[in-house]
C-alpha cells in the first residue's frame, strides 16, 4: 500500500525526469557542471514543496473530515454537530462534504424514527409482560431466573433485583410432582406443558393455587424456560368453600359424634384450602364454673408442620369425615399449641375479649392486637398474634362458646368473607353441640316426631294421589268426551246418508287432535308425580318470587289484581330446592288471588329479620275466619268450588322440609298474609 | 221450537253438542264463555241454558249466579268434566247436573225432562 503510494508519487516527476534526461542529451544540462545540478536539485526542492502544500490544503483537510464523518457513520452517529473537522462549502470537496452531512441527517432521522418504533413496542412488551395478572417468569439453562414480572416479584414478595438468579427452589418451599416433572418433560422434549390447580407455598409464606404453563424458548443459542401462572386461588377457594360447607351440613345430619364433628369443623377452618386459617380453637361454656375453657385446638405448632399439613391437603377432595386415604390426620392432642389451649380459661365475668364476644354475641375481627383497647393484655398474650378473629358460638336461645382462628404462620391478612363464613361454621357447629347436648331427649322426641311424620307424609301421599286424580280426571274427561262424542257421529253417518265426507273427515281430526292433546296431559302428569329432588342448591329467594310472578302476572293483569314486587336486594343466598319454593310461592299467589276481588291488591315481599328470611305474601282479599284458620292446613279443605284444598298441605310439607316456618296472620285493613319463614345463614 | 244456550269454552266439543240438539230440532245458540253468556241472556229470550264450569274470563259458578240473578226462572243445566261437583256446587240454584261423556242421552234427556215439565217441549 505504501509502496504503492509512494510510486504514485514519483510518477508525478516522471515528466521532469524525461525533460532533465532530453536537456542531457541536448548538452544544455551537464550534470558534472555544479551550478547545473544545484539548479535541477532546487527545483525539484520547490516542486515538492509546492505539491506537499496544495495537495494538503486541497486534500489532506476534506480527506480528514470525510474520513471523521465516515468513521462516526461507523459508529452508528449520523448528526454532525459535534465532527471535529469542518468544511467551508467553497473548499476544495466542500459540496462533497455536504452531500455527506445531509446524508447523515437523513439516515439520523430514519434510525430515529425506528427507534420511536421500537421504543413503543417495547412498551407494550412491558405492559403486558410486566405487569401482567399473571406470574411470569423466565429461567435459563441452569434454573436461575433471568427476568420475572412485577407481579410474580411482588406477589412473592421479591424485589426486582433479589428475584434474578434464584431458582425455582429458592422460591418455593414445596414444588409438587407435577411442576418439577412437567419442568424436566418442556427440558428434554421441548414441547409446552400446561397445568392445572398447582398448588404452591413459598418460601416468603404465600401460598396459592395456580395454572401453569410452561414452555421453551430458544433466545441467541440458549435456551430458556418460561413460566406463566394464573393466580386462581380465590375463584378455587370459593367453590371448595361452597363444597365444605355442604359436606359439613351433610355429615351434621348422619352423624352425632359431637368430637369428631367440631373436629372437622376445625380442620376445615385450617385446611390451606379449606377457610385457610393457619389456627383454629374452641372455648366451650363451663356453667357451675363460669368460665370459657379450652376444649379443642387444630392447628401447627410451627412453620413446618404447617407445611407439612399444607402439604397433605394436596388431593383435590377432601373427604372430611370419610376416614379415607384422604381423611385428615388423626387429632393430635401432644402438640404444644393443643396442651396450650386445653389447658387454658377465661372467666365469662371477667375482662377478657373471649368472654366479651361470648357475652354479647357478636364476632370480632382484632387487626392490631398491640394497639387494639379491645384486646385484654392475658389474650394478647395468650393469642401472640397481631390478626385474629373471634366468633361466637351460638344456638337458637343460648350462647355455648367462641371460636378463634388466626393466621400466625403466614401472616396472611383475614378477609371479611372468611369472618363471614367462619360464623357459618360457628352456627354449624352451634348446631352440632346442642344436639350433643340434648341428644337423649332429643331422641326420644325424634322417635315421637318420627312416627308422627310417618302418618303425615302417609297421608299426605294419598292426598297427592287425590289431587292428581282429580285433576286428570278433569283434564283427561274433556278431551275423551270430545273423542268419543265424534266418534258417535261418524258412526251414526253410516246410518244417516245425508252426513257428507266433509263430516266424517272433519270429525276424524278432532278425533286426532284431542288423542294428541290426551297424549300430552299424560306426560305432563308424569312431570308432576317425579320425586322432589334434595336440597342443596344455594338460592336466591327474590329469583324465586320473581319466576313465580311472572308466570302468573297475565292471570293477575285479567283479574285486574294490582301485583306489586317488595324485593330486599342484600339476600343471602339459602339453601333450598328452587322449584319446590316456587311451588310454594305459586299456591300462595294463587290463593291470594281467589281471595281477592277485582280491583284488590297483592304484595309480595322478602326481607331479613335478626334469625330468619321470609317471603310475604300480602292481599286485600277476604281474610281467614277463626274457625278455617285451624283448619287450611288440612289436605282437603277446601271452601272453593273448584279446589282440591291441597295447596296449603303441600306449601306446608315443603316449608317444613326446608326448617321453616309458616306465620298467618290477618290485616287490620282486611285481607291476610301469609309469611314463609325460613333460617337465615349466619 | 225451543231456544237453548250453550255455554262452553272448547270449540270442539261446543260444536259437537250444538249439532247434536240442532240434529234433535232445537234452536242452539252458542256463547264461549260465562261473559258472554251473561251479555246474551241480558238481551235474548232462552228456553234453558246449558252450561259449563270451568271456563276462562268468568267461571260457570260467577255466571249462574248473574244470570239467575236476571231471570230467577230460567232453566239451567250444569255440564262439566268435574265429577265431584255434586257435594260442593250450590245444588240447590241449578235445575240440574249432568257429567260430560260421549253419550249424550244423560243430557238430552234432562233437557227433554226439564223442558217439558214447563209445558215447552
Ligand atoms: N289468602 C287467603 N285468603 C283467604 N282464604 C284463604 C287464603 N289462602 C287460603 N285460604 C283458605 O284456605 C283454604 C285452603 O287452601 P288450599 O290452598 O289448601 O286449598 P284450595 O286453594 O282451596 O285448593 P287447591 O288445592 O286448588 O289449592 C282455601 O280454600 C281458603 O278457604
Ligand atoms: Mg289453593
Amino acid at each position: 500500500m505504501l509502496i504503492k503510494k509512494i510510486l504514485l508519487n514519483l510518477s508525478l516527476y516522471i515528466p521532469d525526469v524525461a525533460l532533465i534526461l532530453f536537456l542531457t542529451e541536448e548538452g544544455v544540462f551537464v550534470p558534472e557542471e555544479r551550478s547545473h545540478f544545484v539548479v535541477v536539485l532546487v527545483y525539484f526542492l520547490i516542486k515538492i514543496s509546492l505539491h506537499n502544500i496544495v495537495a494538503f490544503f486541497c486534500f489532506i483537510k476534506p480527506y480528514s473530515a470525510v474520513k471523521d464523518i465516515l468513521l462516526q457513520f461507523q459508529r452508528g452517529r449520523y448528526s454532525m454537530a459535534d465532527s471535529a473537522h469542518v468544511l467551508k462549502p467553497s473548499a476544495c470537496f466542500g459540496d462533497l462534504f455536504e452531500l455527506l452531512r445531509s446524508t447523515g441527517r437523513y439516515l439520523d432521522n430514519l434510525v430515529g424514527s425506528q427507534n420511536d418504533e421500537i421504543e413503543k413496542f417495547r412498551e407494550l412488551y412491558n405492559n403486558v409482560i410486566l405487569s401482567a395478572n399473571s406470574y411470569f417468569v423466565v429461567l435459563n439453562a441452569r434454573d436461575e431466573v433471568i427476568f420475572a414480572n412485577k407481579s410474580f416479584s411482588a406477589n412473592f414478595r421479591y424485589t426486582d433485583d433479589e428475584i434474578l438468579g434464584l431458582r425455582l427452589e429458592d422460591i418455593f418451599y414445596i414444588i409438587p410432582g407435577r411442576f418439577s416433572d412437567a419442568i424436566d418433560n418442556v427440558k428434554k422434549r421441548g414441547q409446552s406443558a400446561v397445568l392445572r390447580k398447582i398448588k404452591l407455598i413459598s418460601r416468603r409464606k404465600i401460598s396459592l393455587i395456580a395454572d401453569i404453563k410452561i414452555s421453551r424458548v430458544t433466545v441467541q443459542g440458549e435456551k430458556q424456560y418460561i413460566i406463566v401462572m394464573d393466580d386462581i386461588t380465590s375463584q378455587w377457594r370459593k367453590d371448595y368453600q361452597i363444597s365444605l360447607i355442604s359436606q359439613i351440613s351433610e355429615s351434621l345430619q348422619r352423624d352425632e359424634e359431637v368430637e369428631r364433628i367440631l373436629y372437622a369443623i376445625l380442620t376445615a377452618v385450617t385446611s390451606g384450602s379449606g377457610l385457610g386459617f393457619n389456627r383454629a380453637m374452641l372455648f366451650l361454656y363451663n356453667e357451675q364454673k363460669k368460665i370459657l375453657t379450652g376444649k379443642m385446638a387444630v392447628g401447627p405448632d410451627s412453620m413446618e408442620e404447617a407445611v407439612q399439613i399444607w402439604g397433605s391437603v394436596q388431593n383435590e377432595e377432601l373427604n372430611l369425615l370419610g376416614g379415607g386415604p384422604d381423611a385428615p390426620p388423626v387429632l393430635q392432642t401432644n402438640g404444644a399449641f393443643y396442651k396450650q389451649v386445653v389447658t387454658s380459661n377465661f372467666a365469662i365475668n371477667g375482662n377478657t375479649l373471649f368472654a366479651d364476644v361470648f357475652n354479647k354475641r357478636a364476632p370480632v375481627h382484632i387487626y392490631d392486637a398491640a394497639s387494639d383497647p379491645r384486646v385484654d393484655p392475658e389474650t394478647r398474650k395468650f393469642m401472640d398474634v397481631s390478626e385474629f378473629v373471634v366468633v361466637p358460638l351460638c344456638s337458637a336461645n343460648k350462647a355455648l362458646g367462641v371460636v378463634v382462628a388466626d393466621n400466625k404462620f403466614n401472616g396472611a391478612p383475614i378477609y371479611e368473607d372468611h369472618v363471614e363464613l367462619l360464623s357459618i361454621f360457628a352456627v354449624q357447629a352451634s348446631l352440632s353441640i346442642d344436639s350433643y347436648n340434648s341428644l337423649s331427649s332429643v331422641k326420644e322426641r325424634m322417635e315421637h316426631i318420627q312416627a308422627k311424620q310417618e302418618a303425615i307424609v302417609e297421608s299426605e301421599k294419598m292426598a297427592a294421589v287425590g289431587r292428581i286424580a282429580a285433576h286428570i280426571a278433569h283434564e283427561i274427561r274433556n278431551p275423551l268426551v270430545t273423542v268419543g262424542g265424534y266418534a258417535r257421529r261418524i258412526l251414526q253417518s253410516v246410518k244417516k246418508p245425508q252426513k257428507t265426507v266433509e263430516d266424517i273427515e272433519k270429525a276424524a281430526s278432532i278425533i286426532l287432535h284431542e288423542s294428541e292433546r290426551l297424549e300430552k296431559i299424560l306426560s305432563n302428569v308424569m312431570d308432576f308425580s317425579r320425586p322432589s329432588p334434595l336440597i342443596r342448591e344455594y338460592n336466591n329467594l327474590n329469583d324465586v318470587v320473581k319466576d313465580t310472578y311472572y308466570l302468573l302476572k297475565n292471570v293477575l293483569q285479567e283479574r285486574k289484581i294490582t301485583a306489586t314486587l317488595d324485593l330486599e336486594q342484600k339476600l343471602p343466598l339459602v339453601k333450598s330446592d328452587f322449584n319446590q319454593l316456587k311451588q310454594v310461592v305459586l299456591n300462595l299467589l294463587q290463593n291470594a288471588m281467589d281471595a281477592t276481588p277485582a280491583g284488590g291488591s297483592v304484595i309480595l315481599k322478602t326481607g331479613l329479620t335478626e334469625t330468619h328470611i321470609y317471603i310475604r305474601i300480602k292481599d286485600s282479599g277476604t281474610g281467614i275466619s277463626p274457625e278455617a284458620m285451624d283448619k287450611i292446613f288440612d289436605p282437603f279443605f277446601t271452601s272453593k268450588i273448584t279446589g282440591v284444598g291441597l295447596g296449603l298441605a303441600v306449601v306446608k310439607k315443603i316449608v317444613n322440609d326446608h326448617n321453616g316456618e309458616i306465620v298467618i296472620s290477618n290485616n287490620p285493613e282486611g285481607g291476610c298474609q301469609f309469611s314463609v319463614e325460613l333460617l337465615r345463614p349466619s | 221450537m225451543s231456544r237453548i244456550l250453550l255455554v262452553e269454552d272448547e270449540k270442539n266439543q261446543r260444536e259437537l253438542y250444538a249439532a247434536e240438539l240442532r240434529d234433535d230440532g232445537y234452536e242452539v245458540e252458542e256463547a264461549s264463555d260465562g261473559k258472554m253468556a251473561v251479555e246474551k241472556v241480558k238481551s235474548n229470550k232462552y228456553d234453558l241454558v246449558v252450561l259449563d264450569i270451568r271456563m276462562p274470563e268468568m267461571d260457570g259458578i260467577e255466571a249462574l249466579g248473574k244470570i239467575l240473578s236476571r231471570d230467577k226462572k230460567i232453566p239451567i243445566v250444569i255440564h262439566t268434566a268435574y265429577s265431584n261437583y255434586k257435594s260442593n256446587f250450590m245444588t240447590w240454584t241449578a235445575d240440574a247436573y249432568v257429567t260430560k261423556s260421549s253419550n249424550l242421552d244423560e243430557l238430552k234427556t234432562k233437557i227433554a225432562e226439564i223442558l217439558a215439565a214447563r209445558g215447552q217441549a
